[in-house]
């Protein structure tokens, strides 16, 4: 049941890629309703997968990359939809659809059902830990779609190219000022998300911090994401060079969600095997 | 005879500006000169345009060859010149569907020297409400220029034919736009006194810049113009120190020198904390700023080559949608000319109402007064709205039918005047 109703859901997503796409080049007010009708509809469904799921399985479905992708990709719509209502950027829908519909339709072709949940996990800290951190990226996902947009922008008006890719795209001032908005929610959010994982570990592991992969992995973020904010802050870092380093830093927090577990193996619960 | 609408007039196409200037009203006498054309026998309603790029006398009328010959002679006694056969061959006259047309096709900007330019639908809504305010319009003329304003706001809103600008400033403007979201809180340093300049300060004023520097070698010439636009004057010699609070830079003068070079924008950059600037370049020599200054991170620069291709691109853009809204054009033509053929049948609807409520009122008073002498108010009011339904639905369809006749000559509607006799009326 939860599996057809992901793949309605990954449907509905590719549905709503396309007209998001459609939308770029049309511009129409139908246009643009279509496509964040769909993708409500999209969560909606989604939403009620996820909860098919927990009901069967009674845990929160993060543990398995499948589940996670899916999960992540559920909270980065979910994040998506009111953004869009306070800040009417239909064009990030065309960086959202598809990163959601790839996200969803890897959730089920990765395999159905998942795993028993090791006793350890079963814990109020699974969902705390992993939801916060998870919206913390969440955030960021969009803060690397609107650093995307801003460098195709920036490329075009700088080198006189005035296309019908950016026709539609809000100004700089604007791009940038999102990106910085999107730092500044995803930022504590994450670090919410290592200190509940840190205070998880010491009482689960004995202690705060033991350097593991995950713990490492979140650290090297943390700094960049960090640096970053602080220098938009202090130094009026802005425009391409917070565009560059917003795009860096997810790259390593996707990289890491999708290969970090079977290349630097831990005990970090999230073993996406 | 049949009402028709007429237009009389020249345009940027058809007259140099020399002769438009000459032909120009003034809007301070435009009442005066719109109550002269009503005066006109031929004349039943009356509006004139005049902008820098059209002088149009609009006029419904049911003689058309009286009235057009008494527009042009209006028009001829407007002219302050001595030339008037010359006038004469720049004059056009439009009437009945091409002049609905051409009005329309005037109002969605088809017809304007930059196409899709919004200014004129603004300009014909002055000069229609100036008529009104004279009281020269009447069913006709409301009724077309509602219609236009309506037929000007579809193309805008089902083609970009607006969506493009293509004039320098426009162009300009479009671009600060693609850098910041909001130019309310943006401030414009001009340097140089050109005249281009000027066009694009207009523009970015009519977008909301509020803040504005002015600078120029003279600073007399600073002044003046600073007084013009309600900006700062401010020294040649100073400007420098202003230029970390400008956000868009207009450079306009002929210097064989650089006027800014990289060092110099590198280091307002780093005062400003890396804020965007937006450099114009519109001197003939695009000599203002060193072109390096456009590979510094948050500095954009264009000069007016660039702003020239930008408007080429646009312009071919456009040449597509300008069919889409000739369409939109015809349909609207199609639906007015329909409603003013049947104003025709207006006189004998009325007078077929009248005979029939005639005969009620009359009927009704005879019985009330005679037969049915007792009845209570409250049957009276039932008889009344009884006898009145009838009338309705017995006219009913005869009406429905006549709207849609739209020649007088027609059979039925001859047919219907003398089984009903009313002619004589």
């Amino acid at each position: 049941m939860d599996v057809i109703l992901l793949q309605i859901t990954s449907a509905i997503y590719f549905l709503a890629t396309g007209s998001f796409i459609f939308h770029l080049v049309v511009a129409k007010d139908i246009s643009s309703r279509l496509s964040l009708l769909l993708v409500f509809a999209g969560f909606l469904i989604h939403t009620a997968a996820l909860g098919v799921y927990f009901f069967h399985t009674g845990y929160p479905a993060v543990t398995h990359l499948r589940e996670a992708l899916s999960f992540y990709s559920w909270l980065m719509v979910g994040v998506y939809l009111p953004v869009q209502y306070k800040y009417r950027l239909t064009v990030l829908g065309c960086f959202i659809a598809p990163l959601a519909f790839l996200m969803s339709l890897a959730a089920f072709t990765l395999g159905v059902g998942g795993g028993e949940l090791p006793l350890t996990l079963k814990t109020y800290w699974l969902p705390l830990h992993v939801t916060l951190a998870f919206l913390g990226n969440a955030f960021f996902a969009l803060a690397f779609a609107v650093s995307v947009m801003y460098l195709l922008h920036e490329y075009q008006l700088k080198n006189k190219k005035i296309s019908v890719l950016n026709k539609h795209f809000p100004s700089l001032e604007r791009l940038n000022r999102l990106n910085y908005v999107f730092l500044i929610w995803g930022f504590p959010l994450m670090t919410l998300g290592i200190i509940t994982g840190s205070l998880w570990a010491r009482v689960h592991w004995g202690e705060y911090w033991s350097w593991e992969p995950r713990q490492i992995s979140s650290a090297i973020t943390w700094i960049l994401y960090g640096g970053l904010l602080h220098g938009r802050l202090t130094a009026g870092w802005r425009g391409k060079k917070a565009a560059f380093w917003t795009i860096v830093g997810f790259a390593v927090v996707l990289g890491y969600f999708l290969l970090g577990d079977s290349v630097f193996p831990g005990r970090h619960g999230g073993r996406f095997e | 005879m049949k009402t028709k609408v007429i237009i009389v007039g020249l345009n940027h196409e058809t007259a140099p500006i020399e002769v438009r200037e000459r032909v120009a009203f003034e809007n301070r006498s435009m009442t005066e000169s719109l109550k002269r054309l009503v005066s006109l026998p031929s004349i039943e309603e009356g509006v004139i345009l005049s902008t820098c790029n059209r002088v149009e006398v609009l006029a419904a009328s049911a003689e058309e060859k009286t009235a057009v010959q008494d527009i042009k002679r209006f028009l001829l006694e407007q002219e302050s010149g001595e030339d008037r056969d010359g006038l004469l061959s720049h004059l056009y006259t439009y009437s009945d569907q091409s002049a609905v047309r051409h009005l329309f096709r005037v109002a969605a900007s088809l017809d304007s020297m930059v196409v899709g330019e919004p200014q004129i639908l603004g300009q014909l809504k002055d000069y229609y409400f100036a008529a009104r305010e004279a009281g020269t319009v009447g069913t006709v003329l409301h009724r077309l220029f509602h219609r236009s304003f309506s037929v000007a706001k579809k193309v805008r809103s089902e083609t970009a034919i607006a969506k493009r600008p293509v004039s320098i400033s426009s162009v300009a403007v479009d671009l600060a736009k693609r850098i910041f979201d909001n130019l309310e809180d943006k401030t414009v340093m001009v340097i140089g006194a050109g005249r281009m300049g000027n066009l694009v300060v207009r523009h970015l004023i009519q977008n909301g810049v509020r803040s504005l520097m002015i600078t120029n070698r003279t600073f007399e010439h600073a002044v003046k113009l600073a007084e013009e636009f309600h900006a700062s004057p401010i020294r040649f010699e100073d400007y420098h120190r202003y230029l970390k609070l400008a956000d868009v830079i207009i450079g306009s003068t002929e210097t064989p020198q650089f006027l800014l070079g990289t060092e110099t924008i590198t280091e307002v950059l780093r005062e400003r904390k890396q804020k965007a600037m937006f450099f114009i370049d519109l001197g003939d020599r695009r000599n203002n700023f060193d072109p390096r200054i456009n590979g510094i991170d948050n500095v954009y620069l264009y000069n007016i080559d660039h702003l020239k291709d930008v408007s080429k691109e646009n312009l071919k853009g456009r040449e597509g949608e300008t069919i889409r809204a000739e369409e939109i054009v015809d349909e609207e033509v199609e639906g007015f000319l329909h409603w003013l053929e049947s104003l025709e049948q207006v006189p004998t609807i009325v007078a077929l109402k009248g005979k029939f409520e005639e005969i009620r009122q009359k009927e009704l008073e005879k019985s009330l007064s005679t037969n049915l002498k007792g009845l209570s108010d409250m049957e009276r009011q039932a008889l009344e709205e009884l006898t009145l339904s009838m009338i309705n639905k017995i006219l009913h369809d005869p009406i429905a039918r006549l709207r849609t006749q739209h020649d007088s000559k027609s059979v039925y509607v001859e047919a219907l005047k003398k089984f009903f006799n009313l002619d004589e009326k």
